[in-house]
């Protein structure tokens, strides 16, 4: 038979949520539909409207304003205003009106609400639970390909089972040997009774009894890794590989339910697949020189674009990513090291800005710094350290990484200090917060050690971190900067609509989506003293202290998640098609389900920042 | 209604048509009062029609689809959209099958026309006929109710060519031959475009082509019947 009104029946089929319902559904949907037409300049709804209806614009475009007149957003051809329809409005309330003649579809909201009844998809997209959508956008766009790599989001129950040595803590050293031996395994579990007290490695054995000349026949608990980190069965294949390049360990055992069942080791997970990152960070470690690492790094965005399509999240994909950037950073290090002779006194090699937050998309711009012990001394230490440091940055410019446009790196002498005069540049940025200590405040708030004497970097943090978040002024100052990143209104036909008469041809995803969720998660932290610099640890570690609410920070992670995941998809099409990866993409590249679900997160975005404007009096200072 | 109306234009004729009519469908609807030219058509009821035939000559050529949507309080409500194709007793010409893309095997699927013009009298009862081009439409319903009833078809329409027309001349615009066809203006005021020469699509287009030319009449909202009714 033929389907009657099949021009609205395929319109509707065409986009979401209607292309969730079954044919039946669909073909009699139409029949439920009243159209009307709205003159240009006239109210939006129709004031002459009696009753509730979900309103789909045919044709023509509606603009919406707050009660401020400010505009909120604009509708064009197949959008949805579903506003009358849910209990909570999700954007601000205001006026709207038709900008041109408009021809709308009318479904009242019984029928819709019927239909999500039946048909749970249909349901959700209409969810009045922002928080709903959110999480669903994440499920989206992650399930969406599938390719080789995918089996890295596997659990590690899937890889062949391998059993491991356990030894008492009072076996000798030379008896674990032995065993290790005859089963021809790197490692072993030292364990008391069902307790595992440690790990003994092959490595263990050599650098703590062999070169220092110990006793064979001492316990080995003496040179075990005591309370090591672990994993269990259902910990992702890709979790277990950054966990062990972000700690620097090669094993790792696996408890279920607190039993100790086995130990993945990182040559396991090197021959479990060639291309993933712990393949290319154990060839950084075996690399002899600068060409070769330039080689291995020119495999950063082949990698980046198989981690995009193996359904891995992008906090993943960025721990990957940042894996094989601070191996090639400890690996030139060494390098330099070797040249010039071990340093003359205790320093950290500080990573600043998206690789500290671990958020890298493959090649970005280089960020680092140097921490000295105080017992620095000009005179006799700075041609070290300024030699290091060259080495390394160029090093790092020579692997892709290019030198920071705004000198922020270790060979500027500003950045290259001891203890007390990165304690001095905090004092001075907090103090007297400036346009350009704010403009540093991405790079140098965000600081990690990536090589060196961790316990120099907790004594600058344990200085910085009580300062910062006592200082109300520098709090708010930060506030301010974290709101001139403000996200675009929605989408507009073609073009992305920024505020009133401005438009702009492609979404900057990066500046309009990742840096104010970023910026965000930053004055949180820092207003609240926690020293994470992962946005996503930022922002769960605010949740959990209470300095952010619960609903707004899981929102707040799932916009996040859902840009970062857009932008790597992006630019793995990009890299796929041989062309420099980048942040800006057409709004013709994107599904109507993506533009929705963009539009969720920038509502989000946009409520955070409001709120901060509100709570710091932002205006005031601007 | 003035006491001159009574004795001239479409009331008389009315008059004079109820006065042949047997009993039936067309009685009823011709027994209804000519509506009001100053009533609001918010408040109308409009029946929106279009008829797919064979040719333009109601006497030799016959329906082959009848498509209708009404209009009430200005909205389009597609739950009373009808589709109807009839019976053909003589073989389709060619051609009209191309164009309406009915062939004759659905059409021995149709109804006979004895049995579908009823129920289009009865929904035009009390209200008004919309139609692109409505001498077509006017056309081939009267000659249908002539035949089955013995008096011609007269109720009040709205022809959205003729509003069309009347409104571009107005405003000293130059119409060409085609601009006036039922896509052409369509386009004009931006409306989207439609599967043509499907009898439902075309009366869903017409009834969306009138709600823009009252819009552009009347901005206000408050259109009176007498500024769209063809008599």
């Amino acid at each position: 038979m033929e389907i009657e009104l099949i021009e609205i029946r395929d319109f509707l089929a065409a986009r979401p949520p209607f292309d969730r319902l079954p044919d039946a559904q669909l073909n009699s949907l139409p029949r439920s539909i009243q159209v009307r037409y709205l003159r240009r300049g006239r109210d939006f709804p129709p004031t002459d409207v009696d009753g509730s209806f979900l309103y789909v614009v045919r044709s023509g475009a509606i603009a919406c304003h707050a009660l401020d007149g400010r505009l909120t957003g604009k509708l064009a051809e197949g959008e949805l205003y579903t506003d009358a329809c849910q209990l909570v409005t999700l954007g601000p309330r205001g006026r709207a009106h038709a900008e041109e003649d408009s021809l709308l579809y009318l479904l009242p909201c019984d029928t819709i609400k019927r239909l999500g009844e039946t048909h749970p998809d249909f349901g959700a997209y209409l969810s009045d639970s922002l928080r709903q959508r959110l999480r669903q956008a994440v499920a989206d766009t992650r399930n969406e390909d599938g390719s080789v790599l995918a089996s890295l989001t596997l659990p590690i129950a899937q890889l062949p089972a391998r059993d491991a040595v356990r030894i008492g803590p009072d076996d000798s050293i030379r008896s674990a040997a032995q065993r290790m031996t005859a089963q021809r395994l790197s490692s072993a579990l030292v364990m008391d009774q069902e307790r595992l007290l440690g790990v003994l490695t092959d490595r263990d054995i050599r650098h703590r009894c062999v070169a220092e000349g110990l006793d064979p026949n001492a316990p080995v608990a003496r040179i075990m890794t005591p309370d090591p980190t672990t994993i269990t069965p259902q910990t992702l294949i890709i979790d277990a590989i950054n966990l062990m390049s972000r700690l620097q360990i090669h094993h790792l055992p696996v408890l279920a339910n607190g039993q100790p069942v086995g130990m993945v080791t990182a040559t396991d997970l090197t021959r479990y697949q060639s291309g993933n990152s712990a393949y290319l960070v154990a060839d950084i470690a075996k690399a002899e020189s600068l060409a070769r690492l330039a080689e291995i790094s020119a495999q950063l965005p082949d990698l980046q674009r198989q981690l995009a399509g193996s359904g891995a999240s992008a906090q993943q994909i960025g721990d990957a990513i940042c894996a094989i950037t601070d191996a090639l950073t400890r690996r030139l290090i060494a390098l330099a090291e070797a040249d010039l002779g071990p340093a003359p006194i205790a320093y950290a090699w500080l990573a600043g800005g998206s690789q500290a937050r671990r958020e890298q998309t493959s090649h970005s711009d280089q960020d680092n710094a140097l921490l000295l012990s105080d017992a620095y001394d000009p005179a006799s230490h700075d041609g070290y350290f300024s030699a290091l440091a060259r080495q390394v940055s160029d090093g790092l410019d020579a692997c892709g990484f290019v030198y920071c446009p705004g000198n922020a790196m270790a060979t500027n002498p500003d950045w290259c200090q001891p203890l007390s005069g990165w304690r001095r540049h905090f004092d001075r940025w907090i103090d007297r917060p400036e346009p350009k200590a704010l403009m540093l405040a991405s790079i140098f708030f965000d600081l990690r050690v990536v090589h060196g004497d961790r316990a120099l970097f907790s004594d600058l943090q344990s200085h910085v971190l009580p300062r910062s978040r006592d200082n109300r002024i520098f709090i708010a100052h930060l506030a301010a900067n974290a709101l001139t990143h403000r996200p675009p209104l929605g989408f507009f036909r073609t073009f992305v609509l920024v505020h009133d008469g401005e438009h702009d041809d492609t979404l900057d995803l990066k500046h309009r989506g990742i840096v104010p969720i970023t910026d965000i998660a930053r004055l949180l932290a820092l207003s609240a003293g926690i020293g994470a610099v992962n946005t996503r640890e930022r922002l769960i570690a605010c949740r959990d202290a209470g300095a952010l609410g619960r609903e707004m920070a899981d929102n707040l992670l799932d916009a996040h998640e859902f840009i970062a995941l857009l932008r790597i998809r992006h630019q793995a099409a990009q890299i796929r098609r041989g062309i420099p990866a980048d942040n800006f993409v057409p709004p013709g590249d994107l599904s109507e389900l993506e533009r929705d679900y963009l539009k969720d997160t920038f509502k989000v975005i946009r409520g955070m920042q409001e709120l901060l404007e509100t709570r710091y009096q932002t205006g005031r200072l601007r | 209604m003035s006491w001159l109306d009574r004795f001239t234009g479409p009331e008389r004729a009315r008059q004079r048509a109820l006065r042949q009519v047997r009993p039936g469908p067309l009685h009823d609807l011709l027994a209804q009062p000519w509506p009001e030219r100053t009533r609001l058509a918010r408040n109308a009821r409009l029946i929106a029609l279009d008829i797919e035939a064979t040719g333009l000559d109601p006497i030799k050529d016959h329906i082959v689809s009848i498509g209708l949507v009404e209009i009430v309080d200005m909205a389009v409500l597609l739950e009373t959209a009808l589709y109807q194709v009839l019976r053909a007793d003589t073989p389709m010409p060619q051609d009209s099958a191309v164009i309406h893309q009915i062939t004759d095997d659905r059409c021995r699927a149709g109804l006979p026309l004895a049995q579908v013009i009823p129920e289009i009298l009865q929904r035009l009862q009390g209200g008004i006929l919309l139609a692109h081009h409505a001498w077509v439409e006017q056309g081939f319903l009267s000659t249908a109710c002539q035949r089955l009833y013995g008096a011609p078809l007269v109720v009040p329409t709205i022809d959205t060519q003729a509003l069309a027309q009347r409104l571009m001349r107005n405003r000293n615009q130059f119409v060409a031959g085609t601009s006036l066809r039922l896509f052409n203006l369509r386009s004009y005021y931006r409306l989207p475009r439609y599967r043509a020469h499907n009898a439902l699509s075309d009366a869903l287009a017409t009834a969306e082509l009138f709600l823009a030319l009252a819009a552009d009449i009347q901005p206000d909202g408050d259109l009176r019947l007498g500024q769209v009714l063809m008599h």
